[in-house]
Order: C-alpha cells, then structure tokens, then sequence
C-alpha cells in the first residue's frame, strides 16, 4: 500500500514529461564550477533602466555594469567611467570613459552608448518615474570624443552621482535598446558589458547566467580583476521563506538570501554553514503620523504613541534579537545618520498618559480605551498586502496590544490589496503610515518624504526651513556640509516636530554552504552584491 | 443529421456566451475594485501627476471605461490579448510559457488523485468497519489539511530529509512528484469517499446480489458491476475539482517554485493587471466548457440508460 501511493504520480509524472521533452540538466562544468542560488523576489524586469525592486538589486549588476561604483564609505569609484569633473557651478559632469569595453553582442562601449542610455529615459513612455525623479534636472548629453561624454544638468544635483552608480546607469547596448523584443521587460535579448550573460530565464522558476570569458572592467571596489570566477549561475526563485531554508540544508542550493529570524539560530548552529547579514540603506522602518486631522495633529499624541512603546521589548519578542533598533528616518548604515538621536524617545509610558491627559484625551471608554468629548483615541494604518514584509503585520499586533495596555490608545491595522490601501491614501483615511526605502543615498528618500509637495509626502508635514536644507544638502557635493544639513533635518522631524517613530532598520541576510567564499553586501544598498567575486573553494 | 449539425451549434453558441459573459463579469469586477490601474502601477514610488499621466497616456486609461471595455471586446475578437501592464509583455506569449508547467502539474495532480481514490474505495468498499474507518480518515485529513502544509510536510519529508526528490523547478520528472502528490491528495480525499459512498450503495442493489450467486468473488463484484454506478456521482466532481486544482496550483507553485498559471494570476490579480486576468478567466472558461461537454458525454459512456435518450 505504502508503495502504491508513491509510484503512480511517479510514473505519470515521468509519462508526462516523456512527452514534453525537457533536456538533462547540463553537465557541463568548466573551472569555477556553478553555483545554485536561492532568492526570494522574482524580478519584474530585467531591463536596468526599469528596475524598481532593492530585492531583485542582486541580478543588476551580473548583466550589466553601470558607470560609477559606490564604496563603503559613501564616496564613489570608478566603474565604466574612469574618472569624473563636475563644474564650479555643478552643472556639468565630465565623465572619461574606458576604452576596452564590448556589450555582450559585440559592439563597443562608447560615449555615444552612454547618450543613447541617457537620452532612452526622456522619451514619454520609457520610465516615467525616473524622468520626473533622478533625472528632473537633466538638460543635455553632448558626445566630445570616443572615451569622453559632457552631462549638462538645468541646475546642480548631487544626486545625480548617485544615480550614475545606480541600477539605471547599468550600460544597455544601444543596439540591443533598438532590437529587444520586450525592451522594458529585458531578457536575453537585452544585453550589457557585466561579468556574466543571461542566457535563460523561465518565469516562476529560475535566471541561468554563464561567465563573459571577455570581461575584464569590474569596478574599482571589487576584489579581483579579470572575468568572474564562476562557469555558471543560476538564481532560483523560492518566494517560501522555510522552502529557501530546507533547500540550503539539504544541499539541493549553495546559497540563499532572506533568512528569518526564526530561522537564523540554526543556521548558526550549522557547522556546514555561514551566515552574514548588513544593514539596507535609506531610510529605517518606520511610522510616519499624519498631521493633517487629529488626534496626531496633536504633537503631544504623536510624542505619547511613541513612549507608549517598549520598542526594544516589542522588536526582541518579534525578531528575537536579530532587529537593529532604529532612532532617526535616516537608517543607521548611512553616512547621513544622526547618533545624537539615540535614546531621545519611547519606552516612557507615565510620560505618555501625562501628555495624553495633557491633550484632554482624558475620558475612557468601557473597553479602557481613552475618549475626548465622546469619541475614542483611535488610528488607523493601511498598509498593502504585496509591501508587508519581514513579518511586519506581528510587529504592528505587538504595538497595538502594547499602546492599548500602556496608554488605552486603539490602533487598528488594516492589511488590504493595493487598490484599497491607495484609496484610504487618497481619501486622507488614515492617521498613521508605514515605510521604509531602500535609496542608495538617504537624501533622495528624505526628498521625496519632507518637502510640502513631495512625492510621498503622506504626513502632510510642513516646515520651510526642513524644505530649505534639503534643498541646500542637494546641491551640496561636500558630504560633511551635507551630513551637517541632514541632522538638522532628521532633529526637525524625529525631535522638535515627532512627526515619525522609527522602528527598526531593514537588513539582509545570507547563508551559504562553507565552501562559498566571496559573498557579500553592495554597499550602496546593503542587499546582497552581485556574483562577480563568487567562488567555491575547497 | 441536420438535428445533430444543430445540437453542435447550439452547444458552440453556448460555450461562446459563456465566454463572452465570464470576460464580461471579470471585467467588471476589476473596474469595481477599489483603487485604480495606476495606483497598482505606481506602487510605493513616487507619484507625481506628470507620472500619472504618463502612465496613462501609454495605456490608454484616460478614455471613458466603457470605451476601453469595447476597445479591449474588439482586439479580443482578432485575437491579440494586449500587454501586460506590469510583465510589460505580450499576453499571448506569457501565458504560452506558462501553459506547460501548469497541464503538467494539473494532470500529474488529477491523475494521482484519481489513481489514489479509486484504489482506496475499491479496497475498502464493503470490507467491514475498521479499513473503511481507516480510509476514512485519511480522506478526511487529506481534505481538511491546507494544501500549503502538505506542501510543506512532502517537502520536509521526502525533499529536506530523505532528499528524494528536488524541491524547486519544473525540469525533469522528480520534480512534479512533490506538487502532484500535494495538490493531489486533497483530490482524492473528496474523490475517494464519493466512490466508496456510490460502491456500498451499488453492493446493496439485486444486480450485485446477483453476481454474486453467479459465483463471482467480491473483488469482481466491485470492479465489474458497482464501480460503474459509483464513477456516475464521481464524474460530476470532475467540474468541482478542475475549478479546485486551479486554485490550489497557486500555492503548490509559490511553495515549489514552479513556473504556471496560477501564480501569474494571483499576481496579476493583485496588481490589477487587467489584459492578463482576462486572458486567464477566458481561458478558464473554454476549459470548464470542454470539461462539462466530456462530462456530459462521459455520462453516456459509463451509463448505457442515458444512449436512448
């Protein structure tokens, strides 16, 4: 009986792919060996240009180099781009090229290539976002010889180095930009100048890379020269967190990203195995509280939800231990960061029901809840299901029990589908929302949350002088005046105004078999870095 | 003849009102739901009006919703299907790549819980109380646990520990066994208590009291003579379980990382990515209507009472 019960899906499984006629997995196995990789996030294009996943960052960069590289400390390097002028007035990049770089299909990489990838996002319908965001200032790309491109911006944009060490700077043949089939989805037919070519990608199931024997212009931060060390790469996609682990334990993949924190004690545990993990660049998790209409219109409310919480208790019982608590929007691996912040907040309980009474939130209801002329203390968030992440909706059941008991505030969270979650943001039917961002710059995250008119301006916070420092760090190219602006800023938001209560600061994790070497985070991210010093020792 | 020219073409223009009403209705489900194309689309970056507007200038959203509706009614009937909004590729295609695994896995899973029902009615059916109770409840657990759990209970099991089969992929035949069995259990637990149900009530009626005082042996009794009553009421599930082993086939697919349909729905169903959730509820459909046609011709097979009619 026990048989009978394996063996009839066995031979119709076998039947049936007779039929279908998938060949043997390749045996083919130069020196370097491969490499099998389990990821969580598919990605949704494999076209740099259109990237928009941090998660899907890793894939980047093996197809396609960009033209600066970003160090570990915030500085940049030289990547296709060997060196770099900007003007006294910041207006204008000059940027040397290298001349001994080919595209996967042959063609050389020039300045001319570099115009044609610039140029690709100004038309409408390319990528809209990126038109409007990183490249606002752009004015034009003049070609002055073979190895030397002119960038003129309509006004001086530190960012705009930044954006040339980000995905969207990954180098496209401009040939392939004509021809690909599915320009905006990539492909194989989509190809660039990285250390390894995509030669197969089945949707649902797997990308399969092979090294670029020609490859030699990694990027100045990398650890050696020449092509990569790896004969071929496959990333599977395991969206399951306990699948991507049993598959590492069992030996059927050589690496996996996205570990949780249940998880993480056995792999430690393991001796056949390593585990590392680093913090994400932007900003940190966090509750951002809208301004607009009470009770957070109060600041004495938004202070009193915030002590209200014991967050280092609330974070060890979530993600037991392995969570960095965060102080400030700006997250802790950033050369921006505010120390000072550290301590300012939370935890205070007795504070939190003495400013509550303060506010006249006085009266409680018959389920303990506080009232104020009949109506309870209630904020809602929203937040969409496809962004709830890292066991986020726990996180927000923790802080509801705990504001309930410490302070009788009633927290509802709703986890809704993304049309829903974007119609409770329209209506401005919300008191509280969550975020985080992975921008390789904090800047660009605070720039896009503080300014009255910014893009996720969701707070509905306003201050001019907040608006005048982003605006000045901006056009700064002195990382120390920069840092210096930056502090002000996050002191107006986190401290003088407590529009936000930062939670905690996003990180990845890898494990991997032993004999892997080479793993590691990109810096300009803190996600996991491409496979181009990836090798298996023995 | 000319009665059966005209039954066939009664039968087409049914199937193509189904059609038409199922896209129809998904159509209007997803215009209902709250929030729009563009939102999805934007996600959690930045929104601006000029990216709203850009966004839907290149597909056209800003036309009136009826407009659009007969727009897509007019490609649909030359057979382009559009792009999908998020895939940024041609429908057609996406659905072509993603075919194969998915008939794999659904016939894997159909014919291993067919196989498993009726193998566990015809050896339970009428032998006393304690194997049927048995059977019975692994029928019951089969159907009640979550197929995420059995999903996850194979792999642990015969994947992570005895290292039997590969967990991921849909390359080679050790790689459907796992989704087969765990989409396929559930099958046959529903399935297998509807045949032993139909095989006990059959052994009771005069034509089996009759066989069996022409000497045949109980096994006969229940190959021969009851198991065609008992696949009547089974046969009608197959409709139910076709609908069932699409909904599970997303989480068996998420679980094992397998490419198929029913993870390209779900994500085109939360990302409002209209021309691929049309594509696959019209596609859906002609497969239910294809269903119910065998069945109904399968009806007549397995019962010559219904030939005459």
């Amino acid at each position: 009986m026990k048989l009978s019960k394996v063996v009839p899906p066995l031979v119709l499984a076998l039947a049936l792919t007779a039929c279908g006629g998938q060949g043997a997995p390749e045996a083919a196995k130069s020196d370097g060996g491969s490499l099998t990789w389990a990821i969580e996030t598919e990605p949704i294009t494999f076209n740099p240009h259109q990237w928009a996943q941090n998660k899907a960052r890793l894939l980047v960069f093996n197809q396609f180099d960009a033209l600066l590289a970003k160090d570990a400390k915030g500085g940049y390097a030289p990547w296709l781009a060997t060196s770099w002028e900007v003007s006294d007035d910041g207006r204008t990049y000059t940027l040397r090229l290298r001349d001994d770089v080919t595209f996967h299909d042959g063609t050389k990489f020039d300045a001319a290539a570099v115009k044609a990838n610039l140029e690709k996002f100004s038309e409408p319908d390319y990528n809209p976002a990126v038109k409007a965001i990183q490249l606002r200032t752009l004015d034009k790309v003049e070609v002055v010889s073979a190895t030397t491109v002119k960038i003129t911006l309509n006004e001086p944009d530190t960012l705009f180095l930044d954006f040339l060490a980000s995905p969207y700077a990954g180098q496209v043949s401009p040939k392939s930009l004509r021809s690909a089939k599915d320009l905006k989805a990539g492909g194989p037919d989509l190809v660039g100048t990285g250390p390894f070519i995509l030669d197969r990608y089945v949707k649902g199931q797997e990308a399969h890379y092979r090294r670029n024997p020609a490859y030699k212009w990694p990027p100045a931060t990398a650890a050696h020269q020449g092509p990569a060390h790896l004969a071929e790469l496959t990333y599977r996609f395991l969206p399951e967190a306990a699948v991507r682990v049993g598959a590492l334990t069992s030996g059927q993949v050589d690496v996996i990203e996205g570990v949780p924190a249940t998880e993480v004690k056995l792999i430690k545990a393991d001796p056949d195995l390593t585990y590392q993990t680093a913090l994400n660049s932007g900003t940190a998790f966090s509750y951002y509280f809208n301004t607009s209409h009470a009770p957070f219109d109060d600041k004495r409310v938004r202070q009193a939800f915030r002590e209200a919480v014991d967050v280092d208790a609330v974070l060890n019982s979530v993600y037991q231990g392995t969570a960095t608590r965060a102080w400030s929007i700006v997250a802790k691996s950033s050369p921006f960061y505010d120390a000072t912040l550290e301590g300012t907040f939370g935890g205070d309980t007795a504070k939190a029901n003495k400013l509550l009474d303060e506010a006249g939130w006085t009266g409680r209801d018959s389920e303990g809840y506080r009232t104020k002329d009949g109506k309870r203390l209630t904020v809602r968030a929203v937040a969409s299901a496809p962004f709830v992440r890292d066991r986020r909706d726990i996180l927000a059941q923790a802080i509801q029990a705990q504001v309930k008991q410490t302070a009788g505030i009633d927290y509802q969270i709703k986890i809704v589908d993304q049309g829903t979650a974007q119609k409770a943001l329209d209506d401005n039917a919300y008191e509280l929302f969550e975020n985080s961002r992975g921008d390789s710059d904090a800047g660009a995250a605070l720039n896009l949350i503080l300014p009255e008119d910014a893009a996720i301006n969701r707070t509905h916070f306003h201050d001019p002088d907040v608006d005048k420092w982003l605006a000045a760090a901006a056009a700064d190219s002195d990382t120390a005046e920069r840092a210096r602006l930056y502090a002000k800023v996050q002191q107006a938001a986190v401290t003088e105004h407590a529009i936000v209560f930062p939670l905690y600061v996003p990180a990845d994790q890898i494990a991997a078999r032993k004999s892997v070497q080479g793993l590691g985070f990109d810096p300009a991210s803190g996600t996991p870095r491409n496979a181009y010093d990836v090798r298996i020792g023995t | 003849m000319r009665s059966i020219l005209w039954a066939v073409a009664r039968r087409v223009g049914a199937g193509v009102a189904v059609l038409w009403a199922a896209a129809t209705a998904a159509y209007a489900a997803l215009w209902l739901a709250p929030g729009d194309t563009i939102d999805v689309l934007i996600g959690d970056g930045p929104d601006t009006p000029e990216i709203r507007a850009a966004i839907s200038a290149e597909w056209g959203l800003d036309r009136p919703e009826i407009v659009q509706y007969l727009a897509y009614l007019g490609r649909l009937l030359q057979g382009d299907l559009g792009r999908s909004y998020w895939l940024q590729r041609d429908v057609g295609e996406v659905l072509a790549s993603q075919l194969r695994p998915s008939v794999e896995l659904v016939l894997a899973a159909a014919g291993t819980g067919v196989v498993l029902a009726l193998l566990i009615a015809v050896l339970t059916a009428g032998r006393g109380p304690w194997p049927r109770r048995a059977a019975s409840a692994a029928e019951l657990v089969s159907v009640s646990v979550p197929p995420f759990v059995i999903g996850i209970l194979l792999l642990t099991v015969f994947s992570f520990t005895l290292g039997w089969f590969p967990v991921s992929g849909a390359d080679g035949p050790a790689a459907l066994v796992l989704p087969a069995l765990a989409l396929g259990l559930p099958i046959a637990g529903v399935l297998g208590q509807v045949l032993r149900d139909g095989l006990e009530r059959a052994l009771e009626q005069p034509f089996a009291v009759t066989a069996r005082a022409r000497g045949l042996g109980e096994r006969a009794v229940v190959a021969r003579h009851a198991l065609r009553h008992a696949l009547l009421p089974a046969v009608t599930y197959v409709g139910w379980f076709t609908g069932s082993v699409l909904g599970g086939a997303v989480i068996t697919e998420i679980l094992f990382g397998r490419p198929g349909l029913g993870q390209v729905t779900m994500d085109a169903v939360s990302g409002k990515d209209l021309p691929v959730v049309m594509a696959v509820v019209i596609l859906f459909a002609a497969v239910f209507v294809a269903i119910s046609t065998v069945v109904d011709l399968a009806y007549r097979i397995i019962d010559p009472r219904l030939r005459t009619t």
